[in-house]
């Protein structure tokens, strides 16, 4: 859907659900995943539907995924940094040792 | 008599400006210019907003050439606001900022990664910017389908190029705007799809003014660029859909009468901006609803200056928050920059006078372009079948049956439907079931009610809050709730 403009210096790489995706320092995770062709960032907690970004401004929360273990965090607004695993976020998020 | 006299923590500034698009960068520039110390609490990684996001890094970079060329000299002339911006001592930026609490007495409530906390100053600042007029259609929910907003981020900031069967359908300048900075990208839309029609332009030559002219020779040119690059075009169309299951496959809509289908890999949609005011009213300030505009506003002086709903509030004392830019008034990027100016001159006490001139003439051509492009792919209310609420994904149908079961306001239809209740808060939802309450039965659009945090908060942060106010944090009862514009008129 979305393709670089110019060169892709992408330097550094994060994890999106354990798979490495290279990533270029300054951009957000919703940029990156894009680029790298994803199909979905989270499914939604009502019918479980997939769902990619909106509106890429803070607005709509349709880009949540999990970032380095905390859920529901807004992908178009989180720069990438060397190393950071991101999750596909299914449904609600969650947290470790609380069961839903 | 105000909260700062009760023996409330001090003012970490003079003046806390949130959001550094044009209002809040000219506002803080001219503050801090005269003196003042600023904060300015920026959502984004850099500052600049929606219109400049990304100039510093794009220009920083040497290979960014046909980017530039691509966005052209209205995203270009951000480059010495933004240079003046960095280059004013006393200003205090603090980029990845979002703010989720806002109070009329000045307490603003921040996070910043992990660490959250409020400010104070006895002056704040609120150009927080404007969103895209939400529009629920069929199939608007599907991967897919963007913003014309979103689509410009990505190339700005994530210098990235739509590719594939791509659709754009909608209304207003930013539509022409995209579609001729994708050409100068090389991508070639296969349809742009517009509910406008020639009609609403005959109307808006009523509006023009002699000081429009330049944006109406601009937008001509565009139109003619699209047209000679053998881009197809049709106006008034009605009744567009998404078609497909795990993300969009194909669009259809209605185009003289008969159903036009086409195959589509992204679908991007405007139907015009409109005030964000999610933080006006979390404040308790007045807004007004805008049957022409399908929106609120906040309720403002020339000047900025906001006011409180009337009724009970959070807060003691005057209202200290003065609202500048798109937050204020839809005018782009020229007319936000003059009345951020407009504000610190007013905060500052000078005499306003040109700074009022220059945000009239800024706003000059504002009547002729929302008249040409009225609401359109919001024009209608959505069928029952349509979702209205994408976070809890609640259909029209849903709202109307409760409404019809005697439902009368928005709050009590959040709390039987969740309507509103999801992440987002009611950003994308808020507008379309005050109109469908107001066709139903007839009440004035009023907002949910809206209670610190409107944006996430994790635990965590929330633990370790700095800058807390022993007396903020007392709730005496909840007959303190701030009361949305309109709802005290009847009490």
């Amino acid at each position: 859907m979305f393709t670089p403009i110019g060169s892709a210096e992408a330097t550094i790489t994060i994890f999106m659900d354990d798979t490495p995706i290279p990533a270029r320092p300054g951009e957000t995770i919703a940029a990156c995943l894009l680029r790298a062709g994803l199909s979905r960032f989270r499914t939604t907690p009502v019918s479980g539907a997939p769902r990619l970004p909106y509106c890429m401004i803070g607005h709509c929360f349709d880009c949540l995924v999990e970032i380095d273990g905390v859920g529901s965090r807004q992908a178009c607004l989180s720069p990438v940094s060397d190393g950071m695993r991101v999750r596909t976020q299914q449904g609600a998020a969650t947290i470790d040792g609380v069961s839903p | 008599m105000n909260a700062l006299s009760f023996g409330a923590p001090a003012a970490d500034a003079d003046v806390i400006v949130i959001g550094a698009g044009p209002a809040g960068m000219s506002a803080a520039i001219d503050l801090a210019a005269a003196g003042r110390r600023v904060i300015v609490l920026d959502m984004q990684p850099a500052p600049g907003g929606q219109i400049f996001r990304a100039l510093e890094a794009n220009f920083a970079d040497p290979e960014t050439g046909a980017l530039l060329a691509a966005l052209g000299p209205a995203y270009s002339a951000g480059k010495a606001l933004m240079q003046a911006f960095r280059a004013t001592p006393g200003i205090d930026y603090r980029p990845e900022t979002t703010v989720w609490d806002l109070r009329a007495d000045g307490t603003v409530g921040w996070l910043r990664g992990g660490a959250a906390g409020y400010l104070r100053a006895p002056q704040v600042v609120l150009a927080s910017g404007a969103m895209e007029r939400p529009t629920p259609f069929p199939g608007w929910t599907l991967p897919g389908v963007m913003t014309a907003g979103a689509v410009q981020t990505l190339i700005k900031a994530g210098r990235l190029r739509p590719e594939g069967r791509i659709v754009l359908a909608g209304t207003g300048p930013l539509i022409f705007l995209l579609a001729e900075q994708l050409r100068r990208l090389g991508v070639k839309p296969a349809l742009i799809a517009r509910t406008d029609r020639l009609r609403d332009k005959i109307a808006a030559l009523a509006q023009l003014r002699p000081a429009a002219l330049p944006a109406v020779v601009k937008g001509l040119d565009w139109l003619a660029r699209l047209r000679l690059a053998g881009i197809p075009m049709r106006t008034g169309i009605t009744e567009l859909a998404a078609k497909g299951t795990e993300r969009v496959e194909a669009v259809s809509m209605k185009v003289s009468g008969k159903t036009l289908d086409l195959p589509c890999d992204l679908l991007v949609v405007h139907d015009g901006i409109v005030p964000s005011v999610d933080l006006a009213h979390c404040a308790g300030l007045a807004l007004e609803w805008r049957d022409s505009e399908a929106s609120w506003r906040p309720r403002t002086s020339p000047d900025g200056r906001a006011e409180l709903v009337p009724g009970p509030s959070l807060t003691a004392g005057p209202c200290r928050i003065r609202i500048s830019g798109d937050a204020r008034r839809i005018g782009g990027a020229e007319a936000a920059i003059a009345h951020g100016r407009h504000v610190a001159a007013a905060i500052l006490g000078a005499a306003a006078s040109d700074t009022a001139a220059d945000v009239r003439q800024a706003m000059a051509a504002r009547g002729f372009i929302d008249a040409a492009f009225p609401p359109g792919l919001a024009k209608h209310l959505p069928a029952d079948t349509t979702t209205v609420c994408r976070c809890e994904e609640i259909t029209a149908g849903t709202l109307r049956t409760q409404i019809r079961a005697g439902a009368t306001e928005m709050n009590q239809i959040r709390g039987i439907t969740r309507c509103g209740m999801g992440p987002c808060q009611g950003r994308n939802c808020a507008v379309t079931l005050a109109r469908i309450l107001e066709a139903e039965c007839s009440a004035p659009p009023v907002p949910f009610h809206a209670r610190p945090p409107v944006r996430p908060l994790p635990l965590g942060a929330l633990a370790g809050l700095t800058g807390l106010d022993p007396e903020l944090a007392q709730v005496v009862s909840l007959e303190d709730k701030p009361v949305a514009a309109g709802d005290d008129a009847d009490e």
